[in-house]
């Protein structure tokens, strides 16, 4: 775990208030004061990758915007409105990011801790491990039908509902397997235990932790301060 | 410890079960539940988890003991205090993707205080020697190192029994090795341990007793000493795995003329900065059955697949016939046969898996006859390839190989996890393979097939 990570409620109030910036402000354009800020929280966080993808992501936005304003560019497939929409939502694509990339098991301690019915919790671990589990599952089934010679270009246009049922036929299977591995797994670990969870993860609000909320608080309201409520 | 006293159980949705069973493992002793698989060991593991009859249903009578106290009013988590289960794929019921997430879990499950869980999941991680994968993610780690991480889970817990069902099945010999090495260490601290396993070599040091299980009851039980004595016929007949462990074979390379069918010059393997193996210069003939092996990480599965053309080399090229192939033409002649048959198989019927991508003819249809009748699957032809069990997959899988008319057959692993009856059918299929002029590639770390069927052996590790 990172030293410098903020702990869940201050990512959570941090989503809160770009949400609630982004969405009253009545200055759409001026929203990249709160992507400052979220650009800063990823660097105090030390998320310098994805910071940077980010960033790049961003700064294309703003030379779009700059040549449509000024230059009257015109878009082809990408109109002009999705990129004002995706230049004002960055702030909190940037934040929300942030909290979903938490590791599961933090999220789950803060969960537990505010009563989270157990049920709940676990079905957010089982979400956060079924993706990296079917990525490896989709690639084993790519490759026993190229060895089945089932992945040729002529194959895949002649029978396109044939190829799609290879592929889910052998996922659907392997899915209900795996449910059902898990679910006696979790059973015979005492899931079923009534109570509050407990949980390894715990850990107290910081110095930093109460600094970055203030800063989110105090940043929200001087920007709508600046820019207006709509 | 454990108690059965005319225990018997019937599954609701088979006819699958164990008859009036009667056993008493006494506290701090290890006794092994073996016998072929399908017989009523995995039963015996989850009546005493508790698993059956409350998750899987069906008809329970008798009495059950644990610790002294009949438990079959209790709920199902309370049982989890006293009975902590290790299970066969120990990937597939991990619910964090980190280290120290997943050994707190059952702690966490029960709400204990955080300074408790925190205590105890740091001393089962350093029990098990784990801390220095602790940052490390679940998925990257070996298969051994996965099984430490879910005893070291358990262990959490510190449950005074402790039930594993194939503990084995999916772990290498280093694997193996080190859940000995665990398990000899729980016995030492006075648990109970009850396992069910039909590798039975590693646990002849940790076992106190071994009980033979078929068709759903108890046939005898022999002490570790009484076991040596066993003659390898009887063993055969048992359809058990061998009670020495083999001494890893030195195959010599057998005198052959010809080309080769298949050879690799100077190949050479980098995936990122790693070199996974560099420089093979490899050769195979038709009819022989080639063993690769090497330690986990050698790459083994790698070379296959490139072999395959599934995956690309770094350098060095393939020739098949004495002919430079690139790998669409690899994949033309060679079959690769994954160790995880989950995502083998695509149609809804064996017949129809072997006919995938060939054509029907009258001739192939009496060949594909008799192919499943010698891999004893003919009983099975209409049904689907998802209710076969492992070995039955594996010969499967085989059998497509097979009838797919390449020249080359690449395996993966395809005994782990299966009984001897049924690595002994596959040891025959192999060499019926290489009886009709295939060269047989096959990734195991499986001594006994070694010595079954293998002819020569690639070591990866050297």
């Amino acid at each position: 775990m990172r030293e410098t990570a903020l702990s869940v409620p201050v990512k959570v109030w941090a989503t809160a208030c770009a949400i609630l910036g982004v969405s009253l402000t009545a200055n759409t354009l001026l929203t990249c004061f709160l992507a400052l800020l979220a650009f800063c929280q990823l660097v105090f966080e030390k998320r310098w990758r994805l910071c940077l993808t980010f960033g790049v992501f961003y700064l294309a936005l703003v030379l779009l915007l700059y040549l449509i304003r000024f230059h009257s560019l015109r878009m082809v497939v990408f109109s002009e409105f999705y990129v004002l929409m995706f230049y004002n939502l960055m702030p909190v694509f940037l934040v929300a990011w942030d909290l979903i990339t938490t590791p599961p098991g933090q999220l789950s301690a803060a969960l537990s801790k505010i009563h989270t019915p157990t049920p709940v919790i676990l079905g957010l671990l089982v979400v956060f491990r079924f993706f990296p589990t079917m990525k490896a599952e989709l690639k084993g089934i790519r490759q026993s039908m190229k060895n089945r010679r089932l992945t040729g270009p002529v194959q895949v246009l002649r029978h396109p509902a044939v190829t799609c049922e290879y592929v889910l036929v052998p996922m659907l299977l392997r899915c209900l397997q795996i449910a059902d591995q898990l679910s006696v797994s979790a059973i015979a670990r005492g899931a079923q235990s009534p109570g509050v969870r407990g949980s390894y993860y715990a850990r107290k609000l910081q110095l930093a932790d109460f600094l970055w909320m203030g800063i989110w608080a105090i940043g929200t309201i001087l920007f709508f301060i600046i820019g207006g409520i709509k | 410890m454990i108690r059965f006293e005319r225990v018997n159980f019937q599954y609701a949705d088979s006819e699958a079960g164990v008859t009036d069973i009667c056993l008493h493992v006494r506290k701090g002793e290890c006794v092994v539940l073996t016998g072929p698989s399908g017989n009523g060991k995995t039963t015996l593991i989850r009546l005493v988890n508790g698993l059956a009859p409350a998750f899987y249903t069906g008809r329970f009578s008798g009495c059950i003991q644990i610790d002294g106290k009949d438990r079959s009013g209790e709920p199902l988590w309370k049982r989890g205090k006293t009975v902590g289960s290790v299970f066969q794929d120990p990937g597939s019921q991990f619910f964090s993707s980190e280290m120290p997430g997943e050994v707190a879990f059952s702690c966490e499950n029960y709400g204990f205080p955080h300074e408790k869980i925190v205590l105890r999941t740091d001393v089962a991680i350093r029990r098990f020697r784990l801390e220095q994968l602790r940052d490390r993610s679940l998925d990257v780690l070996s298969s051994g190192e996965k099984q430490r991480t879910a005893v070291a889970s358990v262990y959490a817990m510190n449950p005074p029994v402790y039930v594993c069902d194939e503990p084995t099945a999916n772990l290498d010999g280093q694997g193996v090795k080190e859940l000995r090495e665990v398990l000899q260490g729980l016995k030492r601290e006075g648990c109970t341990l009850l396992i069910a396993e039909h590798r039975i070599s590693w646990l002849m040091d940790v076992a106190d007793r071994f009980v033979y299980i078929r068709d759903g009851a108890i046939q005898w039980e022999r002490t570790p000493k009484q076991m040596r004595l066993l003659p390898s016929e009887v063993m055969k007949q048992l359809e058990l795995r061998a009670v020495q462990h083999c001494m890893p074979s030195r195959l010599s390379i057998p005198a052959v003329t010809g080309s080769p069918l298949l050879s690799l010059k100077s190949l050479s393997c980098k995936r990122g900065k790693h070199t996974i193996w560099e420089n093979l210069n490899l050769a195979a003939w038709a009819g022989q059955i080639i063993a690769i092996t090497g330690h986990n990480g050698a790459g083994k599965t790698t070379l296959a697949k490139i072999v395959a053309g599934l995956e690309r080399p770094s350098k060095g090229s393939i020739s098949l016939h004495g002919r430079k192939a690139g790998s669409s033409r690899r994949r033309k002649s060679c079959w690769y046969s994954s160790n995880d048959t989950g995502t083998q198989f695509f149609t809804n019927s064996v017949t129809e898996e072997l006919f995938l991508g060939i054509f029907r003819t009258e001739e192939q249809l009496e060949r594909a006859r008799n192919l499943l009748k010698k891999l004893d699957l003919y009983a099975y032809k209409d049904a689907h390839p998802a209710i076969l069990s492992c070995g039955q997959k594996q010969r499967l899988s085989i059998a497509c190989g097979l009838l797919s008319d390449r020249k080359i057959l690449l395996f993966d692993e395809p005994t782990s996890g299966l009984d001897g009856g049924n690595m002994r059918k596959i040891a025959s299929a192999l060499e019926d393979a290489a009886a009709e002029g295939k060269a047989v590639l096959v990734i195991t770390h499986d001594e006994e097939l070694i010595q079954a069927c293998c002819s020569f052996q690639w070591d990866l590790s050297k």
